[in-house]
């Protein structure tokens, strides 16, 4: 299944090109990039494991994907997103972030739905990876 | 009735409060030397008097109607601080391109300042009901328009602000960079709750982050609230699981009195959605409530501007749509509909970027050409996500973007429902024209002229993107708009 | 309306770059007059210079008619004794090397082994990685760079933030250009030891050492940067300082020749204070000579012939 996070999962995956013109784009914005993977992309899980920390003294998109090939070669066979965060006041959030790794077999996600009265159900999603079936 | 004419404070005290019927401007309501204090409130009032009467005596009169004043004069004034709970009307400017040699009869612009001590804190009821009270319709003046509005921190500060704000409610769906997208599901009455659903599910896997609920949809013979909140949900945890994303539905929680309303409101965070909807129409005080409810809940809340026409759009008479979203800010909401400028409803694009940085911005400039006639600081207040809705299809994408930045959510119903290869294919087409023009924004491509070809050339590997454009290609809503700004800015002319 | 005259239009059969003109439109020409004019001697190291310009110029003229060709290397080495003007010269060919479009921008990162090379296991590659990503985009100078190889400690972390270093020259040629700089001799036992960074230095600059009378120019020039100058009796004794500094030991060229003035200010501005302290006043003459005795009381006067180290 090909997981839709990130600002640009609808369009075909960027190329290493179009990477270091979204990361210029974030370091003329004043942004500081970071480097990302997990192999658990449930929409709840937050916190991404970093490689490294948010590059805030880089000036040039290239240092930026020397670090993406850095991890992409550590972890091929995880996701790796690229975040840019802005510092400025009524921000301090990430503005911008997108995959830039995609697993070869992505998992997929179950809907586990408890039933309660009066019709009401709690949904929760759990992620089922490659060679793992449902639960009993 | 007295024959005094010197200002106020170098009359007798004695024939001021004589009995019997003095001019507003007599009675110390219009003080022209008066300087605003950081911690007044300010109203700035489009008046067209009647006949006969001056526009200081009528900024006067609004001033005292809004404010302190009745018709005739009160000795028990002088049990109180008077001078200092008394509106003070301190500046009347004629309003350009009006009066003699115009279309438009005379109009002026009036600047009130309020005492702080006028108003009860976080209240927007009271606040608007000195402010917009009884002054409408009152007989010296034809009409009369509030037009703008500055908070002082001081008051900003006694107002919760919207629950969630834009930063957290980004971080909360876990999308960033781009405007969200969204669509009001269709046809807007009539659908079971079980075809309801379907709609959602559809909307949400091909890519849309919400759908929403109309207005009018509330509990109703043809699908009960219970019923569309069941099969609501139901979609929207599939579309979820299918995709890997956070998407939700404004479930409208809209009722006939706020127990009903806090009930779905409950049954709506039980069910885990992230977001509920309610309508203006509920009123300023059934709103701050849900602000509240939803702040203590973890919940997004979306408002649906139903009703504001009545008093927005004309421009010499009600309120000033700028003024609805400074009022809806402090009361709290989350998103609020703020204009598309490209779409089927009013909207001037000074007009709309006016409004659109009262939402969004931490401190608004004064900006005479975007119709804001004050600085405004909102002292940390969180900012609301505006929503554009009615009449946008993809092909306006590069537009909307240019016009409208990226902290919005489009939303595109007859443009998500209406696509001729299905809801999800509609919904596809929305998403995909979208990433293509904000990946081509930031590599430096300059949208508003080359947009057309960005997505042409998207459109040549989305099918869905190339039949949307096809379909709706010439569908444009050239009329022009009523509310438009005053101030126009004119390039000096080369000698 | 056809005016054209030399050269006579021919129609060409095949594209043709005009070099003059990119040479005008990239003001590479600039870079090197400024070179010319503002150091003194290292003529060699100009020429030098002056041919990687037109290399690089005329690369960049290749690929824009389309002739395919692997990306030149640009890493280089400048080897030459302190004080030579290698950091100078660095900074000016980074210009170069951004007018012609071979690095994004004209930054010179500097570092030494300590910026590149920690002290404990693992700390190594994320400095090395730090400072890499810090110069992309422009140029990283390693300033004695054979540090970073220590052969009589086999454990040493150098070794690493040399591999690391070698991946990115090779991977990031479009991104980087590297200046390895220091002594000739050490720079050579380097090289002979890691034949992996030699080969991908595509120049190499040899910075020589300055003539005694090319550094009293440089005295000159750099007194004349300051607002000072030299009358013609202190003029001498520069020139006599000179000669005898450069046997003495830790003799850096142009920088002894700047420690040197800065010590003749302070020396003369004792001597005035000395002087107004009794009630004088100083003129605009005064106020700008470096006098005779300014410098005769430097301790390179001191020492005798037999320390110092001459013949």
């Amino acid at each position: 299944m090909r997981i839709t996070q990130g600002t640009f999962s609808f369009l075909p995956d960027l190329t290493d090109a179009q990477i270091r013109a979204q990361v210029d784009y974030a370091l003329r914005q004043g942004w500081a990039p970071s480097v990302e993977f997990t192999d658990d992309p449930h929409p709840r899980n937050t916190y991404w494991e970093m490689w490294g920390l948010p590059m805030f003294e880089v000036q040039d998109a290239a240092a930026v994907l020397y670090e993406i090939n850095a991890c992409r070669k550590a972890y091929p066979d995880r996701y790796i997103r690229v975040n840019a965060f802005d510092a400025t006041r009524g921000f301090e959030s990430v503005r911008l972030s997108f995959l830039v790794n995609r697993p070869p077999r992505e998992p997929r996600f179950e809907l586990i739905r408890t039933e309660g009265p009066g019709r009401s159900v709690r949904y929760s999603l759990r992620t089922v990876r490659e060679n793992e079936g449902a639960p009993e | 009735m007295s024959t005094a004419t010197a200002e106020t404070g170098k009359r007798q005290a004695r024939g001021r409060y004589d009995a019997g019927v003095l001019k507003y401007r007599e009675m110390g309501y219009w003080q022209p030397d008066y300087v605003p204090r950081d911690t007044d409130v300010i109203a700035l009032f489009r008046i067209t008097p009647q006949e006969g009467v001056e526009p200081e005596e009528a900024a006067a009169a609004v001033a005292g109607e809004s404010s302190t004043a009745t018709w005739t004069v009160v000795w028990t004034d002088r049990l109180t601080a008077c001078d200092a709970y008394r509106a003070k009307a301190y500046r009347v400017d004629p309003v350009p391109n009006t009066g003699p040699g115009t279309r438009t009869e005379q109009q002026y612009f009036a600047y009130i300042a309020y005492e702080l001590d006028l108003f009860e804190e976080g209240s927007i009821a009271n606040l608007t009901a000195s402010i917009i009270g009884n002054v409408f319709g009152f007989k010296p003046l034809k009409a009369l328009r509030l037009e703008d509005m500055r908070i002082p921190v001081a008051y900003v500060k006694t107002f919760q602000g919207p629950a969630t704000g834009i930063v957290v409610e980004r971080e909360r769906l876990d999308k960033f960079g781009r405007p969200l997208l969204g669509a009001t599901t269709k046809p807007k009455l009539g659908l079971s709750g079980r075809n309801y659903g379907r709609v959602v599910y559809e909307a949400l896997k091909g890519g849309l982050d919400f759908v929403k609920d109309d207005e009018n949809i509330n509990s109703q013979p043809f699908m009960h609230w219970r019923d569309r909140f069941l099969f609501v949900m139901e979609a929207v945890n599939r579309a979820s699981a299918a995709t890997g994303e956070v998407k939700g539905h404004y479930l409208n929680v809209t009722a006939a009195t706020m127990e009903d309303m806090y009930e779905r409101a409950e049954f709506a965070k039980e069910l885990g959605s992230v977001i509920v909807m309610i309508d203006l129409v509920i009123g300023y005080t059934a709103i701050q409530s849900m602000a509240k409810w939803a702040r203590r809940n973890d919940m997004i809340l979306h408002l649906h501007r139903a009703g504001h026409s009545t008093y927005t759009r004309q421009k010499n008479h009600g309120i000033a749509f700028r003024v609805i979203s400074k009022w809806m800010r402090l009361a709290g909401v989350d998103h609020i509909h703020a204009g598309t400028v490209v779409g089927k409803l009013e909207g001037d694009p000074a007009v709309i970027a006016g409004i659109y940085d009262t939402l969004r911005e931490p401190f608004t400039p004064a900006n005479l050409g975007h119709g804001l006639f004050f600085d405004q600081d909102w002292a940390g207040m969180r900012k609301v996500m505006p929503v554009a809705s009615g009449g946008i299809h993809a092909g306006q994408m590069h537009q909307l973007i240019s016009y409208l930045g990226e902290d919005v959510v489009l939303q595109f119903g007859g443009g998500t429902i209406g696509h001729p290869h299905g809801i999800e294919a509609g919904a596809q087409a929305n998403r995909v024209a979208l990433e293509a023009i904000i990946q081509a924004r930031n590599e430096g491509v300059d949208i508003w002229n080359e947009g057309p070809e960005v997505l042409e050339k998207a459109a040549r590997w989305c099918t869905p993107l190339r039949a949307a454009l096809e379909t709706w290609r010439d569908v444009t809503f050239d009329y022009t708009s009523t509310d438009t700004v005053d101030f126009v800015p004119t390039a000096t002319p080369a000698s | 309306m056809n005016t054209a005259s030399n050269p006579p239009a021919v129609a060409p059969s095949t594209p043709s770059v005009d070099l003059q003109a990119m040479l005008a439109e990239t003001h590479v020409s600039d870079v090197i007059e400024q070179l010319d004019n503002d150091l003194i001697g290292l003529a060699p190291v100009k020429q030098r210079v002056r041919e990687i310009a037109a290399f690089l110029l005329v690369a960049k003229a290749r690929a824009q008619v389309g002739i395919e060709s692997e990306q030149p290397s640009m890493h280089m080495c400048f080897t030459g004794n302190p004080g030579t003007g290698k950091t100078t010269v660095a900074v000016r060919m980074a210009d170069i090397l951004q007018r012609l479009g071979w690095v994004r921008r004209n930054t010179v990162v500097t570092v030494t082994r300590d910026d590149l090379v920690g002290q404990y296991i693992g700390h190594t590659a994320p400095k090395t990685r730090e400072v890499l990503k810090r110069a992309m985009g422009g140029v990283l100078f390693i300033d004695e760079a054979y540090y970073l190889y220590r052969p009589e400690n086999e454990r040493d972390y150098g070794q690493e933030s040399i591999e690391i270093l070698l991946q990115a020259m090779e991977a990031n040629r479009n991104d980087l250009v590297v200046i390895l700089a220091g002594y000739k001799d050490r720079m050579e036992t380097f090289f002979r030891a890691n034949a992996g960074i030699h080969s991908r230095i595509a120049h190499h600059i040899e910075f020589s050492d300055f003539s005694a009378e090319e550094l009293l120019q440089i005295a000159e020039l750099m007194a004349e940067r300051m607002h000072y100058r030299f009358d013609a009796e202190s003029l001498e004794t520069m020139r006599n300082y000179i000669e005898r500094r450069i046997h003495q030991p830790n003799f850096a060229n142009a920088r002894s020749i700047r420690n040197a003035l800065d010590r003749a200010r302070l020396r003369q501005a004792n001597r005035l204070f000395a002087r107004a302290m009794k009630g004088a006043r100083a003129s605009v003459e005064e106020l700008t000579l470096i006098a005779s005795e300014d410098l005769l009381s430097s301790r390179v006067f001191q020492m005798k012939e037999a320390d110092s180290g001459s013949g």
